[in-house]
């Protein structure tokens, strides 16, 4: 069967070329120097990560990425799991159902999403609209191109990642034991805190690192929620691009959301050793 | 039986069908939302609506930038499944049936462009384009080529994820029946393992046709003008304003998503897939 090892051939030249390569010319990048005359001098120098490190421009948005994927982790993780647990215990017909809705608004993309909320959070819109009416407030809240809306949009985007995750560790969790613990005298409360919790870590700590990543590499949702004053690392990473025609700074920035995303991927999938990176 | 965390009414009860009920809602508000703006009759959005239409389904279409996008994207998701699908097919085959060493480092390999943010690998691929451009002297950046070889690598770990997923779950029973009743190794492939493994096949074409239609994060860099894909066309349009017709365009993509992924359910349960 040594023709059977030829069948990986183009698949792995295909991620070679398009993945790794790329992936090796962007680190040789971000070692080159900037110049505003004559865009990229050949260079090998560790200048540009020092920047990215120490100037406060680029400090506040590595800071404000971190700060905003991790607020919204452990936001997604409480409204995630009582969900979770209600998908991964449903038996019956509904089932496929359930996992359906969850998936679909995963797969109708960002874009979309982000324009959904942009019609609810505008001065105009459903939210602003109905509280205005209800004599709650007297004047319209300014949400949109807040970290308030940026921060709602994102949620929405991870919530189904964190949701099946969770879920599929639930569903492998026998109900017996909740049953147990509840026939011996445990309250509700602590059946959760003491079995259902301790038995669906595994999937809690997968989801939350998928979702930290997820978090921290958000583009449409932080552009389009957030508007052109809100920075996080993927839309810096573009400006740089397209804007300041900065290769080196635009490849240092990448390399820097690339090293993080991968450390905390390989670490997860290190201590987990299921493949919980689900749909 | 759906609550037995909570059979007794409590506070936590209350508490966890409240949870529940507010992740779906932030879950599907905005999908709703747009789907419901689409056929309000004023261009600016304001509640409730004076008047409902249906305008701007044929508004958006007179957009050349939705239409051009809608086709773009079409056309580069349907080459990238064309071209990932059977490539990942055969990687996943070689990965589950072969007998050579470091299966399981390859399999990882060929799943890692799912781990590489869509922003960093975009930007990747943006610098050796315009670099591969100059050398080979012809335009690769904003074209459909460059862009269907940036979203095989959307189709091909998803290809290898599900059907080695699927390929692990067959009995082999079958094959080896086959083989001891004459059949050759290629007779078996095609009239046995072949069919057994579609389920598998058929939502990696689904998920990869999907990744890449809907995809934003990794073309964003790769388009240009005249080769502009659907997602980065909303994406312009709503860095100044959403309407009405934004909002029809969104409708269609969500329609069609929708529409794939009930096709798909009725070859293979997606809820066992993911």
């Amino acid at each position: 069967m040594k023709t059977m090892a030829l069948l990986v051939v183009p698949a792995c030249l295909l991620v070679l070329a398009l993945l790794v390569g790329p992936m090796i010319l962007m680190f040789r990048i971000s070692l080159n120097q900037f110049s505003p005359t004559q865009l990229m001098v050949q260079a090998f120098t560790p200048d540009n990560y020092i920047k990215a490190a120490t100037d406060p421009y680029y400090q506040q948005i590595i800071v404000s990425t971190l700060g905003i994927a991790l607020f919204c982790t452990l936001l997604t993780l409480v409204l995630a799991f009582p969900a979770a647990y209600w998908l991964g215990r449903i038996e019956s017909r509904w089932k496929s159902l359930a996992v359906i809705a969850t998936l679909f608004p995963l797969l109708v993309g960002n874009v979309v999403r982000s324009a959904g909320w942009m019609a609810l959070f505008s001065r105009g819109g459903l939210i602003n609209v109905t509280l205005l009416k209800l004599g709650i407030i007297s004047e319209p809240l300014e949400i949109m191109y807040t970290p308030k809306a940026v921060i709602i949009g994102i949620i929405a985007v991870v919530l189904p990642y964190m949701i099946l995750t969770i879920a599929s560790v639930i569903e492998s969790i026998p109900r017996d034991l909740e049953d147990a613990a509840a026939n011996l005298g445990a309250s509700g409360l602590r059946v959760f805190w003491r079995v259902i919790l301790p038995l669906s870590a595994p999937g809690v700590a997968a989801g939350s690192i998928l979702v930290f990543v997820l978090c921290m590499n958000t583009y449409a949702t932080a552009v389009l929620l957030g508007g052109p004053k809100f920075k996080m690392m993927a839309p810096a990473v573009y400006d740089q691009f397209v804007r300041g025609n900065n290769w080196p700074m635009g490849a240092t920035l990448a390399f820097m959301l690339l090293a993080v995303t991968m450390a905390f991927t390989v670490f997860g999938s290190v201590a987990f050793a299921r493949r919980y990176r689900t749909a | 039986m759906m609550f037995r965390l909570t059979e007794q009414p409590s506070v936590g009860r209350v508490l966890m069908r409240t949870l529940i009920a507010l992740a779906y809602l932030i879950i599907f508000a905005p999908v709703v939302m747009i789907v419901v703006t689409s056929f309000f009759a004023q261009e600016l959005i304001s509640f409730p609506p004076p008047a409902l239409s249906l305008a701007w389904y044929a508004n958006a279409w007179a957009k050349p930038e939705f239409l051009r996008g809608l086709l773009t994207s079409f056309q580069v998701a349907l080459l990238a499944a064309a071209i990932g699908v059977p490539i990942g097919t055969a990687a996943a085959l070689a990965i589950v049936r072969g007998e050579f060493p470091g299966r399981q480092t390859l399999s990882s390999f060929l799943l890692a462009p799912l781990a590489v943010p869509g922003v960093v690998a975009g930007s990747g691929l943006y610098m050796l384009y315009v670099l591969a451009e100059d050398f080979f002297d012809r335009d690769i950046k904003a074209t459909t080529e460059g862009l269907v070889a940036a979203h095989t690598l959307l189709a091909i770990p998803w290809t290898v994820r599900l059907v080695v997923a699927s390929l692990q779950g067959l009995d082999r029973r079958a094959e080896e029946a086959a083989a001891n009743l004459g059949a050759s190794p290629f007779t078996v492939f095609r009239r046995i393992t072949l069919p057994m493994m579609r389920p598998g096949v058929v939502a990696a074409a689904m998920f990869s046709f999907i990744q890449s239609f809907e995809n934003l994060d990794l073309s964003m860099l790769l388009v240009g003008p005249g080769r502009i894909t659907l997602p980065v066309a909303m994406l312009n349009y709503l860095e100044f304003r959403i309407d009405p017709t934004l909002a029809a365009v969104a409708t269609v993509q969500i329609t069609l998503v929708g529409l794939l992924m009930v096709v798909t359910d009725r070859f293979v349960k997606l809820s066992r897939v993911v």
